[in-house]
């Protein structure tokens, strides 16, 4: 029961943590809930926002965690062409799908009769949260999974918990701080 | 297979799962508000939404990655997938209670509305958690294996197709579980 005993060792306090700062989300996201409410679309999209860079993130959690298992990335904090490979990969990965979530979103909305507000400061705001994001996590993540790896410990169970919690919490708040900004 | 990939080689495997993802999603929230606004109970319900939804990065995402490097690394036998269920139905019975108490919380002390019973609003979250990863865990060690033997890498495609099932079967899996209980 070794595996069984790492698992849950490593796992559970960061799983208690993001589960807290899952609630957190909910409860400020219910706060803001009238500047949701002036964009309507925001609401729709933002599950899907939130699953899309959590899904990048899990993508490269995982893959920096195989890459130091397999000994392809030094445990180093230093470029390499697979970092390199990774960042441009998921970058542009990120990109298209941001296209794609645009399009599917504005069209359920469309269809479904939501009300559509200046839509050009929505994507606007829509790609500086997922870039800003995208760009803070890249550096988390590959130095945290650095740490955690010359530690003994496995990646994928702290990280993962961890960065999907944050980014529950952090795409609503970059989202709704841009609507202030911009509005 | 070269696990050295190139961007476009990582482009090519994530981009199709992430529309995949992107559409499930937007169906998850559709589906959400059809099936659980009409509740008397709403407003408590849609408190232990989120919470439910998240266990997908805490407790799912980490298996089917955990799954993926045990293929990948060749260390993935029957003794090592069943330490991996185990551990995951632990840490996911655990956060299910937590989830339901901190949900009795909220509702005592911001939405104060008193039709659900404590011992329901801890059962909900725990029958539905349980319900989801009994579909997720089969569907995606499975599909890690049949990604794996088609020469994929398992981390680029595997997690962001679960991340459409896994919202889609925890909303239809929350709402079985509270028609169950009876929750009005």
């Amino acid at each position: 029961m070794d595996y069984f005993k790492k698992i849950i060792k490593e796992s559970v306090v960061i799983v208690i943590i993001s589960s807290i700062m899952g609630l957190i989300s909910g409860t400020f996201l219910s706060i803001n809930q009238q500047i949701l409410y002036s964009f309507p679309i925001i609401l729709l999209i933002l599950p899907s926002l939130n699953s899309l860079i959590g899904d990048i993130s899990t993508v490269l959690t995982s893959r920096l965690s195989s890459h130091l298992y397999l000994g392809n990335l030094p445990p180093k904090i230093q470029k390499s062409n697979v970092l390199r490979n990774d960042f441009y990969g998921l970058l542009i990965t990120i990109l298209l799908s941001l296209i794609a979530l645009i399009i599917i979103g504005y069209a359920v909305g469309i269809a479904t009769g939501i009300q559509i507000i200046n839509p050009l400061l929505i994507i606007t705001v829509i790609m500086l949260t997922l870039l800003i994001l995208f760009v803070m996590i890249f550096i988390l993540l590959f130095t945290s999974s650095i740490f955690l790896f010359r530690r003994g410990k496995d990646p994928n169970n702290f990280l993962i918990p961890l960065t999907t919690s944050l980014l529950d919490f952090l795409t609503p708040l970059i989202l709704i701080f841009f609507i202030y900004l911009f509005t | 297979m070269d696990w050295q990939d190139t961007k476009w080689k990582i482009v090519k495997e994530v981009f199709p799962s992430e529309i995949i993802s992107i559409i499930g999603d937007i169906l998850a929230g559709i589906i959400l508000t059809i099936l659980i606004v009409p509740f008397e109970s709403f407003l408590i319900l849609i408190l232990l939404v989120p919470a439910l939804l998240s266990i997908r990065g805490n407790i799912s995402g980490p298996y089917i990655a955990r799954t993926s490097r045990d293929i990948i690394i060749g260390e993935f036998n029957k003794k090592s997938l069943l330490e991996n269920i185990l551990a995951t139905y632990t840490l996911s019975i655990l956060i299910a209670f937590l989830i339901g108490l901190f949900g009795i919380l909220l509702n005592y002390f911001l939405v104060r509305v008193f039709i659900i019973t404590n011992g329901i609003l801890i059962l909900i979250p725990i029958i539905s958690i349980l319900l989801t990863l009994s579909i997720s865990i089969p569907f995606s060690t499975v599909l890690n294996i049949i990604v794996f033997r088609r020469g994929l890498d398992p981390n680029n495609v595997v997690n962001p197709i679960m991340t459409a099932i896994d919202d889609f079967f925890t909303v239809l899996c929350f709402y079985l579980t509270i028609i169950m209980l009876g929750v009005p």
